[in-house]
Parts: C-alpha cells; sequence; structure tokens
C-alpha cells in the first residue's frame, strides 16, 4: 500500500475495483434470492397440491363408499322383492285348495253310512267335552232324523266310555247352508261346542299347516329346528 | 481535487443504486415465483380433480349397468321357480285335499286323561 496520496490513475483504478465489488455483492446477492425463490416455489407448491388431494381423495373415497352401499342395498331389495313374489304364490295356491276342500265339504253329508258314523263320532266326543247331566244338539233340519238316531247311539257310547248319563234334545236348528255336523250345547246353554263340518275344517285347515307345507312343497331347507 | 473526490463518491453511490435495484428484482422475482406456485398448484389441483371425477362416473356408470343386469337375472330366476311351486302343487293337490277331507269326518272320542270312568 502506498503511503503517498494517489495519482489520477490509482484513483481512477480504486474507484473501479470498488464499483466491480459492490456490483459482484449484489449479483451474488440476488442470484441467493433466486435460488431460494426457486426452491421455496417447489417446496409450496407441491405442499399446496399434495394437501387438496387429499382431501379430494377423501371425498371420492367416500362418493364411492356411498355407491357400493346403494348397490347392495339395492341388490339385497331385489333379492327380498323376489322371495315376496314367491311366497305369495304359495300363499294363492294355498288359498285354493281350501276352496276346493270347502266346496267338497258340501258332498260328505251325502255319503250317508260314513255321515251317520261321523254324527256319532262327533256327538260323543263333544258329551265327553261337555261332561255335563244335559246338553242340546243343535242340528240342520235335513238332518234331524239322522241326527236323532246318532244321538241315541251316541248316548250308549257316552255311557260306555264315561259311565255317566246323558239328558240329549235335538234342536233342528241348524241353517241348511252349513254344510253339516252338529252344535252341541251345554244345558245351562253357556258352553257351546261347534262340530260342523265347516268348523272343523276351519280348524284343520290351521292346524295341519306344517303338514300341508311339507306335501305341497317340500321340506324347508333353511330350516334348522324341529324341536 | 475536490471535485474527484465528490465524483468518487458520486460514482459510488451510483454503483449502490444500481446494487440496490439488482437484489429489489431478485426479491420481486421470489415474490412472483411465488404467486406462481400458488397459481401452478391451483391448476394441478383442478386436473386432479378432474381426472377423479371422471373416474369415479366410470365406475358409478358400470355399476349401474350391474343392476340392470341383475335385476334381469333375478327376475328370469323368480319366474322359473314360480313355475316350480305351481307344478309342485298341482301334482300334490288332490291328494292334499283328500288328507284334509279324511280328517274333517275323522274323531276319535276319548274321555279326558284327568277323569275315570265312573263304575256303576
Amino acid at each position: 500500500m502506498a503511503n503517498r496520496p494517489l495519482n489520477d490513475d490509482e484513483v481512477i483504478n480504486e474507484m473501479n475495483k470498488m464499483v466491480a465489488f459492490i456490483k459482484q455483492e449484489a449479483l451474488e446477492k440476488a442470484r441467493e434470492i433466486k435460488v431460494k425463490a426457486d426452491e421455496e416455489f417447489a417446496i409450496e407448491k407441491a405442499k399446496l397440491v399434495k394437501q387438496e388431494q387429499q382431501a379430494i381423495d377423501v371425498h371420492f373415497e367416500k362418493k364411492r363408499k356411498g355407491a357400493e352401499t346403494a348397490q347392495k342395498i339395492a341388490q339385497s331389495t331385489l333379492t327380498n322383492k323376489s322371495r315376496l313374489k314367491l311366497l305369495q304364490q304359495r300363499e294363492e295356491h294355498l288359498q285354493d285348495l281350501f276352496e276346493v276342500a270347502r266346496s267338497q265339504i258340501l258332498d260328505l253329508a251325502a255319503q250317508d253310512g260314513r255321515y251317520v258314523q261321523f254324527l256319532e263320532g262327533v256327538v260323543v266326543q263333544g258329551l265327553l267335552s261337555l261332561m255335563e247331566p244335559s246338553a242340546t244338539v243343535r242340528a240342520r233340519a235335513k238332518d234331524e232324523e239322522l241326527v236323532k238316531k246318532a244321538v241315541a247311539s251316541s248316548q250308549k257310547q257316552y255311557q260306555e266310555i264315561s259311565g255317566r248319563a246323558i239328558k240329549v234334545d235335538v234342536e233342528p236348528s241348524l241353517s241348511n247352508a252349513s254344510a253339516g255336523g252338529v252344535v252341541l250345547i251345554s244345558g245351562t246353554g253357556r258352553i257351546t261346542i261347534d262340530n260342523t263340518l265347516d268348523e272343523r275344517l276351519r280348524l284343520l285347515e290351521d292346524r295341519m299347516l306344517p303338514e300341508i307345507r311339507y306335501d305341497l312343497f317340500g321340506a324347508n331347507e333353511n330350516r334348522k329346528f324341529f324341536n | 481535487m475536490a471535485t474527484q473526490q465528490s465524483q468518487s463518491i458520486q460514482t459510488l453511490l451510483e454503483a449502490e443504486k444500481e446494487a440496490a435495484k439488482v437484489v429489489q428484482q431478485a426479491r420481486q422475482f421470489r415474490v412472483q415465483k411465488l404467486k406462481d406456485a400458488r397459481t401452478q398448484a391451483t391448476k394441478e389441483i383442478e386436473e386432479y380433480r378432474r381426472s377423479k371425477e371422471q373416474e369415479f362416473k366410470a365406475f358409478e356408470a358400470s355399476h349401474a349397468g350391474n343392476t340392470q343386469s341383475a335385476s334381469v337375472a333375478i327376475d328370469k330366476e323368480t319366474d322359473v321357480k314360480r313355475k316350480e311351486i305351481t307344478a309342485q302343487y298341482n301334482k300334490s293337490k288332490d291328494q292334499v285335499v283328500k288328507k284334509l277331507l279324511d280328517r274333517v269326518v275323522l274323531v276319535k272320542p276319548e274321555l279326558h286323561r284327568n277323569l275315570k270312568k265312573v263304575e256303576a
């Protein structure tokens, strides 16, 4: 370093050096800033994109699950409808069967021998249920004679089975529209036993349902318990 | 001599000004970059959303097709089963009617199990 004051050339030289230095510093700083800017750009962009992508994925996942559930529900509804149709079909057939039975029942009373036996049996059954000292038997008007005969023999049977005697009246008060059979009423008029063919058929329709199901449609494959 | 000094100082001051400008430009570049990040990100996100939406629509369309074909298949099956039911029914109905009628007239009079016959 010169200790004497600088001459003009040296001054200019030093000046240029300083100016260059200032410029150089500025450029370096600017470059630093730019590099950092690029980095931050990339990070920020990636962060934003990732965030939103996640949100979008969650959203569509939910939608997808909803659509799947809707499909399952639709499928299940279809299956259910199908089963109901099948059950309905069976029910129709069952009702049809009962209709046929109800119409054929009217022929039963025409078969004399069987019918008389039936009347006897049914009266005895009624008397044994009543266990009363007296009873009234109501029958159709056209059955009056038959029933009177049947009652006579029934009283004997009743005596045999229970050791008791019973007084029986016959009333031709059932309508002729009924298919046949009798109604028994206790002496005090408070107990009634309906042993008409219609009523017996109705009871059977209900009680025999499991058997009917098996005979008509086969066993139930899905059933597990039978006791 | 004094003019020279003040000239030098002037030159230096101008150099500083230029330097400051350069740095300022770099800063503005940075600010702009951050804004760009935002806008570009938004664009990319929008594209992503659009593609996901299409994916989902395709999925939905395929499932609607499934439901339709499933419905037709089930209806066919149901019809077949119904015909089976009717056939079975027709085979056994007479027998069942006979069973019913037989039992209507079947009577077995018995004394109640708690009672005893009264011996004369």
